[in-house]
């Protein structure tokens, strides 16, 4: 069983970007509207924001990672380790984190590699570089999150008002006096269907009719290069498995749920979000969400949410917080940590 | 939960953007905007109202109100 205490580490800090362009998911033809804001109501996605013009996902990367440097006052030479969460990377390989250690001007002694994860990668991320560091380990790691998966005018209505972009970078720090941080990981490999893109990989290479539009057994026109989406095989996994991870890590923090100033969940969609909500029996104040003006931003939708909610609240030390991502895998992930000491907190910056 | 009460919930959960009138003999897929998003909309109500979860098969199982009403009852509620 995947449960794992992380030692010794301080949460120093969360810087958070999107791009500027906004799409607004109620911007269609007259006759289209009902239908829309039907859509809009029921998956609380109004706002999504694009990268334009040639932007892509490592460029917000590097712009996180340059605000957070400078806000908390890390030299570059200072840092030991830079991990990237993501889906989106630059090129198919090399990983991206290594490119961006030298355009962030960090030394050749920084460690760097990339997590292929999504929806749950943001406690992944955290754990899995957490315990990299330690007296016997590293001092000093930056993890980016998230992912470039913001569409327009897909003919998969469904996807396409559900993505938007963003990015963000926490920085984590070897702490001897810093609380410890809980965690659990899990997978279901039986479910990778659900969330999947058929073409480009080894198994289905791309081919001439890749890119060719056609009618799915679900009745959606999309391609074997655009993400398939089961929308009631998402919504099954994702409202059992949630509620069970958010009241299995505390337990194990031995914090009860009640005592947790935020609980942030993977931002997936309003019917998914809300269910959850209720099925642990929490007030809306309790579950920050980011959903209404940013979307789902994959891995990036906790810091995104953090940044955007409760950008107040983290800076205050003890506070205790739940992080709970779910998805695409299909994976899933649970995190406790308490503030400690001065924690840097961004507002969701504009790139 | 009556029938009555079920067909009401149904109604709520599927949202459609206008009135449709829905009977216990009303066939789901020859509803006029049943899709997807309804689709969703039965499956959280099942979620919450009967601490069930049911697949997209099984309201594809199902061939009226009625027949989803009998479903709500699988579990003993």
């Amino acid at each position: 069983m995947a449960r794992s205490q992380v030692s010794n580490v301080r949460f120093v800090g969360l810087s958070n970007c999107v791009p500027k362009s906004t799409i607004d998911n109620l911007q269609v033809s007259e006759a289209d509207r009902p239908m829309r804001e039907r859509l809009v109501r029921n998956i609380g996605i109004r706002y999504r924001r694009k990268c334009r013009d040639g932007m892509i996902f490592s460029d917000l990367a590097e712009f996180c990672a340059r605000d957070l440097m400078a806000k908390i006052g890390w030299a570059p030479e200072t840092v030991d380790a830079l991990i990237m969460v993501t889906q989106s990377g630059e090129y198919v390989i090399p990983s991206t984190s290594i490119i961006l250690q030298d355009r962030l001007g960090l030394p050749k002694t920084t460690l760097a590699f990339d997590i292929n994860l999504g929806c749950s990668g943001y406690p992944y991320g955290l754990y899995t570089v957490g315990r990299m560091i330690g007296d016997n380990g590293i001092k000093r790691a930056i993890v980016i999150i998230g992912d470039q998966s913001a569409s327009e005018g897909a003919a998969d209505q469904g996807r396409d008002i559900l993505f938007g972009d963003a990015c963000s970078a926490t920085a984590l720090e070897y702490d001897p006096t810093a609380p410890e941080m809980y965690f659990e990981g899990f997978s279901d490999g039986s479910g990778y269907k659900a969330i999947y893109v058929p073409d480009g990989g080894k198994r289905n290479p791309l081919n001439d009719k890749s890119t060719v539009p056609t009618m799915w057994p679900d009745g959606v026109v999309r391609t074997s290069t655009d993400v398939v989406l089961d929308g009631p095989a998402i919504l099954n996994f994702s409202t059992s498995v949630a509620p069970l991870a958010v009241q299995s890590i505390c337990e194990f923090a031995q914090v009860p749920l009640s005592e947790i100033d935020g609980v942030l969940l993977h931002q997936a969609n309003k019917m998914i979000n809300n269910t959850i909500r209720l099925k642990l029996k929490l007030p809306s104040e309790a579950v920050p969400e980011s959903l209404y003006d940013y979307g789902n931003t994959s891995s990036t939708s906790i810091p995104i949410t953090l940044s955007h909610r409760c950008a107040d609240r983290l800076v205050q030390p003890g506070t205790k917080w739940v992080f709970c991502g779910f998805g695409i895998g299909l994976s899933w992930a649970s995190l406790y940590m308490e503030a400690h000491g001065d924690v840097y907190c961004s507002p969701v910056l504009e790139v | 939960m009556e029938l009555d009460e079920f067909v009401g919930r149904f109604t709520e959960s599927v949202d459609f953007p206008e009135a449709v009138e829905i009977t216990p003999d009303s066939v789901i897929t020859e509803l006029e905007y049943w899709d997807s998003l309804a689709q969703l909309g039965v499956i959280v109500m099942f979620e919450l109202e009967f601490q069930m979860t049911i697949t997209a098969e099984d309201i594809a199982g199902c061939s009226t109100i009625g027949d989803l009403y009998k479903l709500s009852f699988k579990s003993g509620n």
